[in-house]
């Protein structure tokens, strides 16, 4: 039997459909995954499953709870299944925790005031909630004072002290940091395990991997592919399916090894020690990158990786060690990229006036800037506009054009790609490598994900605790995997 | 701005602005009476063909008063609003880009300021010459200019600390690039939010301490001190009393409005 | 594990010592130069302003001029006055030659009785509608308390007295226009103050309200499965206090102008009308006095505001101020 059937569902605002035929289900330990992009109407559907949609929205279908259709049932009989039949993880769940009350008070007013225990029995099942989830310790904290892992824990804590039979969770890692998505995705997989409906929203093939279960696949508001998580990541029918699992970094084609690039080093740092605040971030570590290099340093959040880069380029002052760059060669030619492409421009600067300011400033003819647009597929007519009008990945192009017109020889990459979706991340990295080989320029990228690292760079060090903790020259990297046809037949330089 | 992109709020407060502007600046020109001259046997004259907004107690033209009262208010807000917004704002991006002790020496005076109600500082300021128009002005500049440094300190070092200033150093841009074309225009809109507000802060600072009388006195046509030197006859003419704080009011809503509803 | 500790209060409390020091500085030092920029002999001015004005004459000026050392260099005199003004010795008043202490006493029992009137007025006026208005924005009750609070915060207090004066007193003949002798003489001038106050209150509550009504936490109450009553209670309310709490410093600014202006208006016998009287009158010791005592009064709420804050908000008592 499922637990959640949803059959035929339709949502039309004013006449326009934006969700067509969706029918889906769900059980217990049999989860569904709804996975899609912004805009695919996956959230819509949840929005129709949980009675939480505008009332100028029309929905037609049916969903079934438990073989009830709920969708015809009031506003209020709706409203009685949140916390009972129902439960909610919301998206970052350090917004939707009562930033004034401490943990163990919003687990225990579930027991207190929806399953009716007296006070300290309530407190006693509320303290084995949090000391299931790990938060024995927590107990007293408030939200603020929590990390986003552990906020999405007690969310989980409340929702498990309602025992509410299905569990809906929207976009599970969105805002937390990217080593600790993995961790949302099991902890999901955990409460299916533990016999509830899981119904997953989520852009993220990462999460409907690691949950299982049912995936079905949305774009433009229809579906596009369903079936078994295993049948659908791995063998897609779908071409759009196909394209949105090949984006990912452990999928990007494996290339023959080539011997890495072997040209003067642009940038070295001997035994760079820096603290924060009396607390050291790095202690000791030493690089080097070459002309045409591409370089990863990869570890966890803290580990010191940006503070490394930014010692390499000059923005920060080591506390011991030495930096040496590259003699005879002006300070601008050391560019670098930034993990939020939107706050490295001028807000109220189109791109026109930030290339032509630079144009003038160092005397670079603007003629250079056409070629380089159309080597980075930006259009001119983005020329005019802010950066607010212009998309992730059409920024970061532009901030590439920007680097390139001042004929670069090293370029730091700081998570340049962490805020884009997956299609794009890809195709800025690829450009960014291809581009180190043209241009021979040393590329030193900055990233948590060891699987795009060894898939990018040519080596890559692992930094913990602010110290060298292992290095690999990665074996993959050499011939790179194509973009569209046009660009595909270019070539590395040496 | 274009006047067909304005909310109606704003639009209603710019109208007003306006009609008070023009109310000034030819008011005392084409009303060709003169806001002293005394017809004793004209006193508290009802509104009419020969005085449009009746006279006061001394029979002296409400009109052509008000009209050089407005003048004034409007001319020394305008002067006491840039004499703070200028050196403030210079002082607040100045102590966010150099920072160490010329920040904090300006941090701790700014404090100075804002230990003490500002009315009440205004008012000590006042004291050294009640009346006059030096201390009026001094007093409102000296408490004003706080408020720009703050916020233009706080702006400033939001900007600085922001990676497209890191990434304009790093493309080989100036300090002065940086701040004619990355931190001034980002302040301009809190700047002149701010100062508009504080036109009406202070057209209203102004009426209230002639009112009290301690700002401009009597004979001087002001909007404050006319309601004060008509108090006595409120029974005999309460809208006559009232007419000089209505332009007060319409000044400040002006400005209330025109920054619209998001502003405190 | 973590709670309110006096270590988290110490800092806050030790700004505010701070701030009293710095305003006890500023007054004092005003009122130094103000005494010296009084015309006429420094030493029967001082005199006076330190004995009463029966010593004001030439004999007592030239035990001034020995006893204080009119003839040290400014500076030492300067630590001198201040000095005396930290042991809250306020000297004479220049005009009715009773202690500046026991003047202000009096005075400030009146200013802090219209306050305990204009105060709660401004909560029973100001609080409901604000609630009202934050629940259903943009309806009918918030675009007329927005209209409301606009018009009030541009009209001018005096005036704003007066209108009531001419529609209470004068028109209806309900209420007294001046004076004080009982509790109705309370009523215009604490309404006058109430109202600017509310004003303010009101628009601030409003977004509160609204903020929290739609805030991601109350969302999250009701999918827990609380009924709306009780949401409301355990996560609505305390949240949508905190700005209105700390609003209250910021209010007490408007009170203590409010105070200044409505007291003149009204001839309030308390302590704005005698700082402005003071003024006029040039009576230094007064003028000093009353500032200091509104300033030290202002530091205090201030930081009886941020306990408040910091007991409501456990953000804010980490954060240390």
């Amino acid at each position: 039997m499922d637990t959640l059937a949803i059959s035929g569902l339709r949502i039309e605002a004013s006449g326009m459909p934006l969700v067509r035929g969706v029918d889906a289900v769900a059980g217990p330990g049999r989860p569904l995954t709804l996975l899609g992009e912004t805009g695919s109407g996956k959230s819509l559907v949840l929005g129709a499953a949980t009675g939480t949609l505008p009332p100028r929205l029309r929905v037609t279908g049916r969903v079934l709870l438990d073989g009830t259709d709920i969708l015809a049932a009031p506003p209020r009989a709706r409203r009685g299944l949140w916390g009972r039949r129902l439960a909610m993880l919301p998206q970052e769940p350090w917004l939707s925790l009562d930033p004034t009350m401490r943990a163990l008070g919003q687990v225990a007013e579930v027991y207190r005031l929806i399953r009716g225990l007296p006070a300290t029995k309530s407190e006693e099942e509320a303290r084995g909630r949090l000391a299931e989830l790990g938060l024995e310790g927590a107990a007293g904290l408030y939200p603020f004072q929590m990390s986003g892992g552990m906020a999405q824990r007690l969310a989980l804590a409340i929702l498990r002290a309602s025992e509410a039979p299905v569990l809906f969770a929207d976009e599970p890692t969105k805002g937390l940091d990217a080593d600790r998505r993995d961790e949302a995705g099991a902890r999901l997989r955990l409460e299916a395990d533990r016999g509830r409906t899981v119904v997953c929203v989520t852009h993220d093939v990462a999460i409907a991997r690691a949950l299982r279960g049912t995936v079905a696949v949305m774009l433009d508001g229809e579906v596009v592919e369903q079936g078994p998580a295993e049948a659908v990541l791995d063998y897609p029918a779908h071409e759009y399916t196909r394209r949105l699992l090949d984006a990912e970094p452990e999928r990007w084609p494996s290339l023959p090894g080539r011997a890495a690039p072997r040209g003067e080093v642009v940038v070295s740092g001997d035994g760079l020690h820096r603290a924060f605040g009396g607390r050291p971030v790095l202690r000791g570590v030493d690089l080097s990158v070459r002309r045409g290099e591409v370089v990863a340093i990869t570890g966890p959040s803290g580990c010191g990786k940006t503070t490394l880069g930014d010692l390499l380029l000059g923005l920060l002052a080591p506390d011991a060690g030495t930096v040496r760059r590259l003699p005879g060669v002006e300070s601008w030619r050391f560019g670098k990229l930034y993990q939020d492409p939107p706050s490295a421009f001028v807000p109220h600067q189109t791109m026109r006036q930030a290339l032509e300011d630079l144009s003038k400033r160092h005397g670079v003819a603007w003629n250079v800037v056409a070629p380089l647009l159309q080597r980075l597929r930006l259009s001119t007519t983005l020329l005019d506009r802010v950066p607010a009008a212009l998309s992730g990945g059409e920024l970061q192009r532009f901030a590439l054009v920007r680097v390139l017109m001042l004929d670069p020889v090293f370029l730091l990459a700081d998570e340049p790609t962490s805020r884009l979706d997956p299609l794009t991340q890809q195709e800025v990295l690829l450009l960014l490598s291809e581009l180190a080989g043209e241009r021979g320029m040393g590329v030193l990228i900055v990233t948590h994900d060891l699987e795009l690292a060894s898939k990018l760079a040519d080596r890559t060090i692992h930094l913990e605790a602010g110290r060298f903790a292992s290095s690999d020259v990665s074996v993959s990297r050499g011939r790179h995997p194509t973009l569209a046809e046009p660009f595909g037949t270019l070539t590395r330089g040496q | 701005m274009s006047g067909s992109t304005l909310s109606p709020g704003k639009r209603t407060g710019l109208v007003l602005l306006a009609a008070l502007l023009g109310f000034a600046v030819l008011g005392p020109w084409v009303v060709d009476a003169d806001p002293a001259r005394q017809v004793l046997a004209h006193s508290l004259a009802a509104p009419g063909a020969e005085y449009l907004l009746g006279t006061d107690h001394l029979g002296r033209s409400m009109l052509a008063r008000m009209a050089h009262a407005t003048r004034l208010s409007l001319l020394l807000a305008a002067v006491t609003v840039l004499s703070a917004a200028v050196p403030g704002t210079l002082l607040g991006v100045m102590a966010a880009w150099r920072g160490g002790w010329a920040e904090s020496g300006l941090v701790l005076l700014a404090d100075a300021v804002l230990a003490l109600p500002s009315l009440l500082l205004v008012l000590l300021l006042v004291a050294f010459a009640p009346g006059d128009f030096l201390p009026l002005y001094l007093g409102l500049a000296l408490v004003g200019w706080v408020e720009y440094f703050r916020v233009s300190r706080a702006l400033t070092r939001g900007i600085l600390a922001k990676p497209h200033v890191e990434a304009a150093r790093l493309l080989g841009f100036g300090r002065g690039y940086v701040l004619r074309r990355l931190i001034l225009p980002e302040l301009l809109p809190a700047l002149s939010t701010l100062a508009t507000f504080g036109l009406g802060g202070a057209v209203l600072a102004i009426s209230t301490l002639s009112f009290v009388g301690l700002g401009i006195r009597p004979p001087v046509a002001e909007l404050g001190s006319m309601t004060t030197e008509l108090l006595p006859h409120a029974y005999e003419a309460p809208l006559t009393v009232l007419m000089p704080a209505a332009l007060v009011l319409m000044a400040v809503l002006g400005c209330h409005l025109l920054v619209g509803r998001g502003a405190r | 594990m973590d709670r309110h500790n006096w270590r988290s209060l110490l800092r806050p409390i030790l700004v505010r010592l701070l701030q009293a020091l710095l305003v006890a500085l500023i007054v004092g030092a005003l009122g130094f130069a103000l005494m010296a920029a009084l015309p006429g002999d420094q030493a029967f001015r001082l005199a006076a302003a330190r004995y009463g004005p029966d010593m004001g004459d030439a004999t007592a000026a030239a035990l001034v001029r020995e006893e204080l050392g009119l003839d040290r260099p400014r500076a030492v005199q300067f630590l001198d006055w201040i000095g005396q003004l930290l042991r809250l010795d306020l000297g004479h008043s220049l005009v009715t030659g009773e202690p500046v202490l026991e003047e202000l006493r009096g005075q400030l029992g009146h200013t802090l009785s219209l306050a305990a009137v204009a105060l709660p007025l401004s909560a029973i006026l100001g609080l409901p509608l604000g609630i009202l208005s934050g629940l259903h924005p943009s309806g009918l009750a918030d675009r007329v308390t927005l209209g409301l609070s606009v018009l009030l915060r541009a009209v001018p207090a005096y005036a704003l007295g007066l209108l009531l004066v001419a529609v209470f007193s004068i028109r209806l003949g309900w209420l007294p226009p001046a004076g004080f002798e009982g509790w109705r003489e309370f009523i215009l001038p604490g309404l006058t103050l109430a109202l600017g106050l509310a004003a303010l209150s009101a628009r601030v509550t409003r977004d509160s309200v609204a903020a929290v009504s739609t805030a991601p936490y109350m969302a999250f109450a009701r999918w827990k499965g609380l009924p709306e009553r009780a949401a409301v209670l355990r996560h609505g309310l305390r949240n949508a206090a905190i700005p209105v709490v700390a609003l209250l410093g910021f209010q007490l600014i408007g009170l203590i102008e409010g105070l200044i202006i409505v007291e003149s208006l009204f001839s309030w016998p308390g302590i704005g009308h005698a700082l402005v009287h003071a003024i006029f009158a040039r009576d230094v010791p007064v003028v000093q006095g009353a500032a200091l005592l509104m300033g030290l009064l202002f530091v205090l709420v201030n930081a009886l505001v941020d306990l408040a804050c910091a007991t409501i908000d456990p953000r804010r008592a980490r954060a240390g101020a």
